[in-house]
């Protein structure tokens, strides 16, 4: 005890020193958003080898349901290309030009890094700019929408989860085209809320939700959820608990959703605003 | 004592103000932000304790902060500037000693001492500030040319300050 006064006396003017410039260096970091996105790119740059290798691992393990959830989706696909071939008159419709048609790409991306458990949520995808990633880009899960890129770097991106309280997107009740606005209340994992839903509207449990085509973000029309409650909010409005589609404790294989012609759609946009 | 208390702060004031209002707004290229707000570190009495000095370092820095706006990069600084100074002073201390209650002016000590002392402790200071402000390695010449550009500024205004205050 006495050794440890005597050392306290003795650097006293190092210990008030190294607290003084801790809480400075606190502030420096935590304040200033420059300082603090160095810091985290730092950080990400050792740990990110790492995480690579755990997910891998974790992949493998996870080969049957990835194999599962893919064989879904290709029978979800056959069917579409099935309509598609059976639909009146498809061989009349002219496409002169290949871009003509088509307005979202699509490209598949891993995983591989991932978290629920914080309210605001990120995950980090294989692919970069250099793959031709870019910020405002849509993800989704075979099952549904995942979220939306916010950073790229040249291998890497980083993407904000659905479960992230900064998320929003415009979805709509797929019986009845009424559309509102899906974020997440930062409580459970597998239910976001759709709110903005007039109270007229006739709906029922397991009504699908799906995303507008309104935001040049996420193309119209892909699952979100299904609705698994209700209640009253305000004077006028559902608040609407929907059970996610994706579930992102196990998001291993994304595809990145590209759409050609946002940036004419925002231009035209801008100019009646 | 009370006295010395009034005095100091109202350095301390015109020092901030002067450094707010005048210095902050002095930009060659870029290259040249002096900052004369450490001064007031340099004029702190000989004999003041350790602790104290430290304490009123990290005040100085967090108040330059709050006026521009970065938080703990200032303080920072600011406080490892207070942490050297006994070394500093003790390193060049005169023959004789520092006479007892004196402040390290250049009235005193003359401007030799006044100059090496200053020098040590704006460059300490500079140093730390301007790595700190861009805070990584890549361009590490242009901010060390930065730091001796602005650090010999801000010590010819603190000896053209320091002139002044004799002169009073």
């Amino acid at each position: 005890m006495r050794n440890l006064l005597n050392f306290l006396a003795k650097y006293n003017n190092l210990i008030i020193f190294l607290i003084l410039e801790g809480i400075s260096f606190y502030l420096l970091t935590t304040g200033n958003t420059y300082h603090n996105t160095q810091i985290v790119k730092g950080v990400r740059g050792l740990t990110r080898g790492i995480d690579e290798r755990i997910s891998n691992t974790r992949n493998y393990f996870h080969l049957r349901d990835i194999n599962q959830a893919l064989a879904y989706e290709n029978s979800s696909l056959k069917n579409n290309i099935y309509l598609l071939r059976n639909k009146e008159n498809l061989q009349f419709i002219p496409v002169s030009d290949t871009n003509y048609k088509q307005q979202y790409q699509f490209t598949s991306a891993e995983v591989v890094n991932n978290s629920v458990t914080r309210q605001k949520n990120f995950f980090t995808l294989n692919k970069g700019s250099r793959q031709g990633m870019a910020i405002d880009m849509a993800v989704s899960s075979g099952a549904g929408i995942a979220g939306v890129i916010v950073s790229c770097s040249r291998n890497y991106s980083i993407a904000m989860s659905l479960l992230n309280l900064d998320f929003k997107v415009s979805a709509r009740l797929k019986s009845n085209g009424y559309f509102g606005s899906l974020s997440w209340d930062g409580k459970e994992y597998k239910y976001a809320v759709l709110s903005e839903i007039p109270q007229h509207v006739t709906f029922g449990i397991g009504d699908t939700v799906e995303t507008t085509g309104y935001s040049a973000i996420f193309p119209e029309g892909i699952v979100i959820g299904t609705v698994n409650g209700f209640e009253k909010s305000g004077g006028d409005f559902y608040k609407i608990k929907v059970l996610l589609q994706t579930d992102f404790k196990k998001l291993h294989f994304v595809s990145v959703i590209g759409n050609i012609k946002k940036k004419e759609q925002l231009e035209l946009e801008k100019q009646f605003q | 004592m009370i006295n010395r208390i009034l005095r100091f702060s109202l350095i301390f004031v015109l020092l901030i103000l002067m450094q707010v209002l005048v210095f902050d707004n002095i930009r060659f290229g870029g290259y040249i932000n002096p900052y004369i707000y450490v001064m007031f570190i340099l004029l702190l009495p000989v004999e003041i304790p350790s602790w104290l000095l430290l304490l009123i370092s990290f005040g100085t820095g967090a108040v330059m902060d709050i006026f521009c706006g970065s938080p703990g990069m200032h303080t920072s600084a600011t406080v490892l500037a207070g942490f050297v100074r006994p070394y500093a002073l003790r390193i060049i201390s005169p023959r004789d000693g520092y006479e007892p209650g004196a402040d390290p002016s250049m009235l005193i000590y003359g401007l030799r001492w006044f100059l090496i002392y200053t020098s040590f402790i704006i460059l300490i200071h500079h140093t730390a500030l301007f790595y700190l402000e861009v805070f990584r390695f890549a361009d590490f010449f242009r901010t060390l040319l930065r730091v001796f550009l602005s650090s010999a500024f801000s010590i010819t205004f603190i000896i053209l300050l320091e002139y002044f205050r004799k002169g009073k």
